[in-house]
């Protein structure tokens, strides 16, 4: 083969291999998802790993979700006095803070802070069970890895998230209070008289089925990542840094395509 | 006479097109300690992962006394099948989120853990602890302790003395033969620690290339004329 068509013949080996690479890990993900379904009404469930999940991934992670939120709020209502004092729309403030809290800001900061935090936290952890041969002597011990390990952190994902974001929207929308009646001068009954009159009942509830949605992305891919370490310390370094980065762009992807399906409503 | 327990026939397994057990036989006979000794990467630790069940193989058939190949198992006869045996894993493998008292317990819930624990000359006071706190030593005992709890049909070792100084590990060796003896389990014991092969394995298969180089009684391996097991044992490469 002349030097020419070896360098097109290698062009095109390599996309076949990036594409091969590509389908290859999807599939793996599929069969991944599958088999968490499957063990889900199959076998044994653990309670006890359960609620500590929850504890782990939900509770220990409001004080983070705490501060983006209060300091996204202020920040919000700052940036927005900037804009609409300039064709005298001040008044408007409160609407928009508590409509991109609610319906975005809220749900997608606690996804990337819970996937930098829990996330990879989940993945490191399986990962070093499974280099370390624990999930292997799991197995031996008549219990099924995916009952005790995958499906308790997925399901307290779940459940977790959408309190988290229930808390950041309240903690969020204070933030805005904060400025808006210490800073800029409003008056703390009318701005809270605007929001509670502007706010609906979908602003909120899509940003907890956002919330749902990402829970799972965010555990599911750090167990994923996690169950499928190799290799050493590198092998779980490299796990963790997979769950943080898919987990975060699952989640900026489907907060776009869950917004369009709300948008429709 | 012998019974066999495990049979293994023309046994493949590829990792990413390198061969590390090709067309590998050995039988494994009923209560006896077997020894599998051979080079690092020789495929030793491999071969027990597929006798467990924790490993699929490429071909080949592994049966286990009623079973005529472990690999036709469905999922619910294989987490049968691995329940037969007992591992000892090389780092012990115990569960770094659970004090001692709850790794036992994982194993089995029911059993005496006083009595289990002097079986291992551990004193009770360990219990309590996370296994990060204990040394490998203490670590490796527990590991035992788990692995011989749920009385199983197989011990399988898997170098059981890797990382020890020579004092400890003496002491792991011996503490495996009394047990080994007093329980009258089927042992397998993946080492290179040749003192562990001399002190209480009635056999020994040493693997070479994915394939047993040689098999036979462990009192008979100094008397072996086998080239690369003259080798291995006096550390000439």
């Amino acid at each position: 083969m002349d030097p020419f068509s070896n360098k097109i013949f290698n062009f095109f080996k390599n996309i076949g291999n990036i594409c091969f690479g590509i389908f290859f890990s999807l599939g793996e993900i599929v069969l991944f998802f599958f088999d968490c379904i499957k063990y889900s009404f199959t076998d044994k469930f653990y309670p006890k790993v359960f609620f500590s999940q929850i504890i782990k991934i939900g509770y220990n992670s409001l004080p983070v979700v705490g501060l983006t939120s209060i300091f996204t709020g202020m920040v919000l209502a700052l940036q927005s006095y900037t804009g609409f004092s300039r064709f005298s729309a001040e008044s408007a403030i409160p609407n928009v803070v508590v409509l991109s809290i609610t319906r975005e800001l809220a749900p997608v900061l606690a996804g990337l802070m819970v996937a930098g935090r829990s996330g990879a936290a989940i993945a490191a952890e399986i990962g070093t069970m499974k280099v370390t041969e624990q999930i292997d002597a799991l197995k031996t011990l008549s219990t099924n890895p995916f009952n005790y390990l995958i499906i308790p952190r997925i399901l307290a994902g779940i459940i977790s998230l959408p309190f988290l974001v229930f808390v950041g929207d309240i903690i969020g929308v204070l933030g805005g209070y904060l400025i808006c009646t210490q800073i800029l001068n409003f008056n703390p009954t009318v701005y809270l008289q605007n929001t509670y009159n502007f706010v609906q009942f979908l602003d909120v509830f899509s940003g907890l089925v956002k919330a749902c949605v990402f829970g799972f992305i965010i555990t599911f891919m750090g167990c994923y990542h996690g169950f499928n370490a190799k290799g050493g310390a590198q092998g779980v370094g490299m796990s963790t840094t997979y769950s943080v980065v898919s987990s975060s762009i699952l989640i900026l992807l489907t907060n776009y395509i869950l917004t369009s399906l709300f948008f429709d409503l | 006479m012998r019974k066999i327990k495990i049979d293994i026939k023309n046994l493949s397994k590829n990792f990413d097109n390198k061969n590390v057990l090709n067309k590998l036989n050995l039988s494994i006979y009923e209560s006896e300690s077997l020894a599998i000794i051979g080079e690092s990467g020789s495929g030793k630790s491999v071969l027990t992962k597929c006798i467990d069940g924790l490993m699929e193989y490429d071909s080949g058939i592994i049966s286990y006394e009623d079973i005529d190949n472990i690999k036709n198992l469905n999922s619910k006869n294989k987490n049968i099948h691995m329940s037969k045996f007992g591992i000892l894993f090389q780092n012990a493998a115990l569960f770094d989120s659970l004090t001692v008292e709850e790794n036992l317990k994982f194993a089995d819930e029911t059993s005496d853990l006083s009595g289990l624990l002097n079986d291992v000359s551990l004193p009770k006071s360990v219990l309590k602890e996370y296994p990060s706190n204990l040394s490998i030593g203490v670590q490796k005992r527990i590991g035992l302790a788990r692995a011989i709890l749920k009385k199983p049909e197989i011990l399988i070792l898997d170098e059981p003395t890797t990382g020890l100084d020579p004092i400890i590990g003496r002491q792991i060796i011996l503490l495996i033969k009394k047990l080994v003896k007093k329980k009258k389990i089927t042992t397998i014991t993946v080492t290179h620690d040749m003192d562990s092969v001399f002190e209480f394995s009635d056999y020994t298969a040493f693997i070479r290339n994915g394939l047993i180089c040689w098999y036979g009684k462990s009192k008979d391996i100094l008397k072996s004329r086998n080239k690369f097991l003259k080798n291995f044992i006096n550390g000439i490469y």
